[in-house]
């Protein structure tokens, strides 16, 4: 008799995770709250993906296919783990769907609940939702996949562009100390993107850091001596309405001009990640724990980051903190080959 | 006192360390220092550093530089510079304080009565000796066209005639121009012994001996009553 798994999340690191049980023969339950598969990365239509600019669809589409054609897999869409039992070492799972409960028995679980992007309206300074002009760098990238590259307040073209880097990241404000890693890398690539598709905008980023770790920093120099982005160290204090219908980033240039006021037609925030209410959730529910982030807690960060605290329960992708796509996949991987060999050592 | 070329006073390398001692010190000081990575935000966000050359940002950052000859140089002017509105607190991303530090800064060269406090606190004498003896911040008679230019063009016709338009005032008052209101000789003993404990008359002797005995004669008068 083969083995059973649950999955919940149907995110980049799930759905890997899933394929991969899947082709060693193991029975897949695949809890997705949505209505499709795909996670964030679908439901914001992210476009292309750094660091080689692939279209997203190549990555995620690819993943969703194998997933829905793999026999082993069953998809439940908009559904739940709404009970969760520790049977022996086994577990009992309540999935909840529309068409109904269903009580299963899992050898191990793996958790992909993934992240949420930080709500910028959160952080009043920056004036989301204010200006219609002020937008995130989720709202570009469904721009850019809807080909829609225009100013929300008058349908025109924008001419000039700010992105703000940090948004709901490293800011004891808003209740988040930690860096979301990927928002800098993903600004960067908007940036080239914008100026290789509208090269009569002009493109500048506002910094403390500038995080391109690893082989993005190609993309970081790429910005600055193929694309002429404009990068400017400083982080914005406040962006108010200006003259001619623009919107005004104000903040202290801090390596060359001092105070600025610089009116743009359009701000990019790009808002970091967060663990989401789904995190405590998930946490509660399983018994697992949540570290101070708001995200899930591994076991031994460095030595087994795809263990939770819990025997049979595994973690991958995003619910342990932010992380590039290819970080996901990864993990998605490394916890589908955990989660099986627990189940066949208990079998 | 002597300047240097870059218009700091000239005073021994002791007394710059005592200082930089004293402000680490403060009770405050590590709630007001924290991490800080150069953002700007504060000194984006600073009303003064719109018309001075003043930046919260180096503030904290000389702070936490723990070098003493470095916080010297902001105790002669710079400091007076902040407008103490706290937007930099308000602001930071790290929950710093440099409008705190300055705060510290300020009570230090309060404190030792340095000529740069003593310039400063000199346009508010008048205040000093309201507050302090009669516990009322402005009287009428304080209106004068040289003290409140700020108050806008009429202020010329607001400082005359003090004693009829104060009777015009249709709530009671004590008809009087050189208080606002009447403070029982009770609550002001008790403010003085606030002043005393507060180490506010020191502070006072420190930066303006002849206010103090002013002061001193008042308060003398008002305790034996």
């Amino acid at each position: 008799m083969s083995e059973n798994i649950l999955v919940i999340g149907g995110g980049p690191a799930g759905l890997n995770a899933a394929v991969m049980l899947s082709e060693l023969g193991v029975n897949v339950a695949l809890v997705e709250r949505d209505s499709f598969l795909g996670g964030n990365p679908k439901k914001f239509k992210y476009k292309f993906l750094f660091p080689d600019m692939q279209p997203a669809d190549n990555v995620i589409g690819e993943l969703i296919k194998k997933a829905e054609s793999g026999g082993n897999i069953k998809v439940y869409y908009s559904s739940e783990v709404s009970d969760f039992k520790e049977n022996g070492k086994k577990f009992d799972a309540v999935i909840k769907s529309a068409s109904g409960s269903e009580t299963k028995t899992f050898d191990s679980v793996i958790v992909a609940t993934g992240f949420e992007h930080f709500d910028p309206a959160r952080d009043a300074k920056y004036s989301y939702q204010l200006f219609d002009d002020v937008i995130d760098i989720k709202d570009l990238e469904r721009m850019m996949g809807e080909n829609n590259f225009v100013r929300p307040s008058n349908g025109k073209p924008p001419k000039k562009v700010a992105f703000i880097l940090c948004v709901g990241s490293r800011d004891r404000h808003v209740g988040n100390q930690y860096c979301s890693r990927v928002c800098c890398t993903v600004s960067v690539k908007q940036a080239i993107e914008m100026r290789e598709h509208f090269p009569d905008c002009e493109a500048y980023i506002f910094y403390m850091d500038i995080r391109t770790y690893g082989f993005f920093e190609d993309l970081y120099w790429k910005a600055m001596e193929e694309h002429d982005v404009q990068i400017v160290k400083g982080r914005i204090a406040e962006i108010t309405s200006g003259p001619d219908n623009t919107v005004v980033c104000k903040g202290e240039d801090t390596l060359l001009r001092g105070p600025f006021e610089i009116p743009f037609d359009m701000v990019v925030l790009a808002s970091g990640m967060e663990g989401g209410p789904q995190s405590p959730e998930i946490s509660s529910k399983l018994g697992i724990e949540l570290d101070e982030h708001g995200f899930l807690k591994p076991e031994n960060v460095t030595l087994s980051p795809f263990k939770s605290n819990k025997p049979g329960v595994f973690l991958a992708g995003a619910c342990t903190g932010p992380k590039a796509i290819s970080d996901s996949i990864t993990e998605g991987a490394a916890a589908a080959m955990n989660a099986y060999t627990y189940a066949v050592k208990n079998r | 006192m002597e300047y240097d070329e870059n218009g700091v006073s000239i005073v021994p390398a002791d007394l710059k360390k005592e200082i930089f001692e004293e402000a680490r010190k403060d009770f405050r000081y590590e709630e007001y220092v924290r991490g800080c990575l150069n953002c700007g935000v504060c000194t984006g966000g600073c009303p003064p550093h719109r018309f001075f050359d003043f930046s919260p940002r180096i503030v904290l950052q000389k702070m936490k530089s723990k070098d003493p000859e470095l916080i010297w140089t902001m105790m002669d002017e710079y400091v007076w510079a902040c407008f103490q509105c706290f937007t930099c607190a308000m602001i930071c991303p790290f929950l710093n304080s440099p409008g705190g530090v300055i705060a510290i800064l300020r009570e230090i060269a309060v404190r030792r009565g340095f000529e740069s406090a003593k310039k400063v606190l000199k346009p508010y004498s008048r205040v000093l000796l309201k507050l302090t003896a009669y516990g009322n911040q402005l009287s009428p008679d304080m209106i004068q066209p040289d003290f409140f230019p700020d108050w806008g063009p009429h202020i010329g016709y607001a400082s005359t005639d003090l004693a009829v338009k104060r009777k015009a005032i249709p709530m009671p008052t004590l008809q009087v121009t050189n208080l606002a209101w009447d403070v029982a000789p009770e609550t002001m003993k008790e403010l003085y012994d606030i002043f005393d404990e507060a180490g506010v008359f020191k502070i006072i002797e420190a930066v303006d001996p002849s206010l103090y005995e002013i002061i001193q004669d008042i308060v003398d008068d008002v305790r034996s009553s």
